[in-house]
């Protein structure tokens, strides 16, 4: 098959209708589809950075919002600690005076009962000793007599438990 | 004996002998050899159908089996030529040559393979019209891009260069198309003439596996000679296209 014929020609137009075919079904479509395929993935690539730039500046801001909270959280607590202490110690303050309003009060009554006791105490004894004398005027009376009972009268008033 | 055996191996009794007379031109006959352009248009036709099968449902997201092989193919022949010719608008102009090269060649040298089939490269009418083809696209993208410039290349360094430079680029079309047509002819040849060397083995004791093993060397030297016609190609035709020329 060293010698040349028609057949070299018929090969180049061969390779020339073969060169079109390809171009036209199958290079074209690959290479817009390689393209496209460069794009999406371009794309994607561009999106995902954005996102995860978008992710992390969520996360700064909620991290600042936690952080801004808790502060907001302990000042109210050392607020609300500081008003609580101040309305105890207002309310410890109100229960001593009333309790020394109180005992105030009962003492005051007790010595005033106290009065009112002695004196009908005084009353008493005294319409007991006319009593007595009336009793031991019935009796024989003499001074040493009336003179103990007296005495014994006014020693049992003053056991008295007033 | 080669005949024998080339007979022998004739399965389907596809022969087609001497050549086809397609009329005159002129006082010049039009004649063509048949075996060659047969196996061709099959070539042809198993490339076209690959093509058409890998780029049918073409997927953007899930490319399924012969799409990624295709997209493989196209980008490793995109990257050779990439590499060769950085001005990437000159690239995408001449990017489908090596690609139809490369596909076209490959098919061709496997083909040729297969008992009966010749493979049309192992015909010298088929590589010169490669290489031809080649030398016309070279010349003719230097011109175009270089324009006036183009032609004082044939004068460096110096005038009387001007005979070594037309030689040079002279050769590197025969340089091509016997290099092709050497190794797919020898490989076909030597694979007829171990099969006949051996006829008693052939069929007992192993004697097959020297011609599966230069069976499996020929199919490497297959893909082998196509991818170097298509790199040597693409360097051609960047040294014709690129500013700094040589």
């Amino acid at each position: 098959m060293l010698e040349f014929n028609a057949t070299l020609l018929v090969q180049i137009v061969n390779f020339i209708i073969l060169l079109i075919f390809l171009r036209l079904v199958a290079y074209k479509p690959i290479a817009g589809l390689l393209k496209a395929r460069q794009e999406l993935i371009a794309n994607n690539i561009a999106t995902s950075e954005e996102q995860r730039k978008q992710a992390e500046e969520l996360h700064e801001q909620y991290l600042a919002e936690m952080r801004k909270a808790r502060e907001e959280a302990q000042a109210i607590i050392a607020q609300a600690t500081k008003v609580s202490e101040g309305q105890a110690q207002e309310i410890i303050a109100a229960a001593r005076e009333e309790a020394n309003r109180v005992k105030d009060g009962a003492l005051k009554e007790i010595e005033r009962e106290k009065e009112k006791a002695v004196r009908e105490l005084k009353d008493q004894v005294a319409v007991l000793s006319v009593m007595v004398a009336g009793k031991i005027i019935g009796k024989t009376m003499t001074a040493d007599i009336q003179h103990d009972m007296v005495e014994q009268f006014i020693r049992e008033a003053g056991d008295l438990p007033c | 004996m080669l005949e024998h055996t080339e007979h022998a191996l004739n399965f389907w009794g596809f022969q087609p002998a001497g050549s086809w007379h397609w009329g005159m031109i002129g006082n010049i006959p039009i004649d063509v050899n048949p075996k060659t352009l047969i196996v061709t248009w099959l070539t042809m036709i198993l490339v076209a159908l690959f093509a058409v099968v890998a780029t049918r449902n073409l997927s953007l997201k899930k490319p399924n089996g012969i799409q990624t092989i295709f997209e493989m193919y196209y980008d490793f022949v995109v990257g050779l030529v990439k590499e060769q010719i950085s001005d990437p608008v000159k690239a995408t102009a001449f990017m489908s040559i090596p690609l139809t090269f490369f596909i076209f060649i490959l098919f061709s040298n496997l083909l040729g393979l297969i008992p009966t089939l010749t493979s049309p490269t192992a015909d010298l009418n088929t590589t010169v019209a490669f290489a031809l083809s080649t030398f016309f696209i070279f010349e003719f993208l230097g011109i175009y891009y270089q324009k006036g410039k183009f032609f004082k290349h044939f004068l460096q360094p110096f005038i009387p260069f001007l005979p070594i430079n037309i030689m040079e680029d002279l050769s590197k079309p025969i340089t091509l198309s016997f290099r092709l047509y050497g190794n797919i002819f020898a490989g076909e040849m030597l694979l007829i003439v171990i099969l006949s060397m051996m006829p008693p083995v052939i069929n007992f004791c192993g004697g097959f596996i020297l011609s599966v093993v230069w069976l499996a060397y020929s199919i490497f030297v297959g893909g082998i000679q196509a991818f170097i016609f298509t790199i040597l190609s693409t360097v051609y035709v960047a040294q014709k296209v690129s500013d700094s020329g040589h």
